[in-house]
């Protein structure tokens, strides 16, 4: 079963739940998609098995065939090649790697070369159970290729907690691709609802199951039980504040190790998220 | 250049000289022309301005695709200005005026706009 672990908002729990989630699992995969900071690492630690590069491509303009007919920019949805009267600027951070411009290129001007964007680390933390997470490099602006090279080598994974970006952009929709149920990760506060909200959509919009475990419940207000009754949507489990939880947290513990009734809690939910997928 | 001579595009928020300059390049609403040449204005509407990315290197190309030879703008990220530098098109800066396109103009032909000859701002959609 594949479970995504995601939240709209920020800083709500996602990394918390799915880090603590995989370490009451006998054996599973978790994968951080996180790639602009990924932090599961920090919490699991482990062994190092492998780290890989992962690259995307761009165009490439070879001048003694480029007679600037303008095709290529004429097609390109991202501006990032953009023929002028004597050369053709292409901006790499720009470029989807789609390969319209050189199909559209009537004197084969264009090739395309490849760039590191980050890397993937692999971690085994017991013989059953490994991790993975994505690294993106600085300065390149979308983690996708690095969130699809993760769910590629993840794909025949019996059970995979997918730890997913924050948002509801380009990376989040990479990082629920084929997943068997989503778990919501949502704060009760304002920012919280308002964030989930945009979440539910995309769920909904890509089809998937889910439900929402409530983090940090007491903060904030009761808005968000009124919000999940009126839209059906299952309230999977609470997990009430408290300070050691915080603190554990801060120094990269599993909270799972130390507070039985939050390891109680994880049971709960893997209990009922396991029986999503025979229901 | 011969100031008599040329196309000018001001980067504006209506199809109207009267009407203020934008505070933006790419994303302005209209880009209003100036012929010297006819002293006639033309309002052309900016097509770059819904792009997912890259909206300044594009707006570069609409302005050289109209046979403009300067620019009057409030400020050019690095991926716009090196697109006007490749089309050879200046650029001069009112900044963060607040007045009239035709009040921009006067104030180009009055030599008070300084050339651009570095991007003056980062980019705000990568």
């Amino acid at each position: 079963m594949k479970i995504a672990i995601l939240s709209g908002k920020g800083g709500t729990g996602k990394t918390t739940l799915s880090v603590n989630l995989f370490s009451i699992l006998n054996k599973g995969v978790l994968i951080d998609t996180d790639t602009e900071e990924p932090n599961s690492h920090i919490f699991l630690k482990g062994t190092n098995v492998s780290t890989s590069e992962v690259y995307k491509n761009h165009p490439v303009v070879n001048y003694e065939k480029c007679d600037f007919c303008g095709n290529c920019g004429d097609h390109c949805n991202f501006n990032a090649i953009i023929p002028t009267k004597t050369k053709v600027i292409v901006f790499e951070d720009l470029c989807h790697d789609c390969g319209f411009c050189e199909i559209v290129c009537p004197t084969g001007a264009i090739s395309y070369k490849q760039k590191v964007i980050g890397t993937i680390h692999t971690k085994e933390i017991t013989k059953n159970k490994k991790y993975h997470y994505g690294k993106l490099s600085i300065g390149e602006i979308s983690g996708v290729r690095l969130i699809e090279s993760l769910k590629e080598m993840t794909d025949n994974e019996e059970t995979l907690i997918i730890d997913c970006p924050p948002g509801v952009s380009c990376s989040t929709v990479a990082a629920i691709s084929n997943v068997d149920y989503a778990i919501v990760c949502a704060e009760p506060t304002p920012f919280g609802i308002s964030d989930m909200k945009m979440v539910v959509e995309l769920l909904r919009e890509e089809d998937i199951k889910f439900g929402v475990v409530v983090n940090k419940s007491g903060i904030g207000n009761d808005d968000i039980y009124d919000y999940l009754k009126q839209e059906e949507i299952p309230l999977l489990a609470k997990i009430p504040f408290t300070k050691e939880r915080a603190l554990l947290y801060s120094n990269s513990k599993l909270i799972t190790k130390y507070d039985l009734k939050f390891n109680e809690i994880m049971k709960d939910i893997v209990k009922i998220t396991s029986g999503e997928n025979h229901g | 250049m011969d100031i008599n001579k040329i196309k000018i595009a001001i980067c504006s928020n209506s199809d109207n000289a009267e009407g203020n300059v934008s505070n933006r390049f790419a994303r302005c609403d209209f880009y209003t022309i100036y012929d010297s040449k006819t002293l006639g204005f033309t309002f052309v509407e900016n097509t770059a301005k819904d792009s997912v990315s890259g909206a300044g290197a594009k707006a570069a190309k609409i302005v050289s695709t109209l046979g403009v030879d300067v620019v009057l703008v409030p400020e050019l990220g690095p991926k716009a200005f090196e697109a006007l530098e490749a089309f050879e098109i200046k650029a001069y800066q009112y900044g963060n005026k607040n007045y009239s396109v035709r009040d921009a103009l006067y104030e180009f032909y009055e030599n008070k706009l300084p050339e651009l000859l570095n991007p003056s701002g980062k980019s705000k959609h990568s």
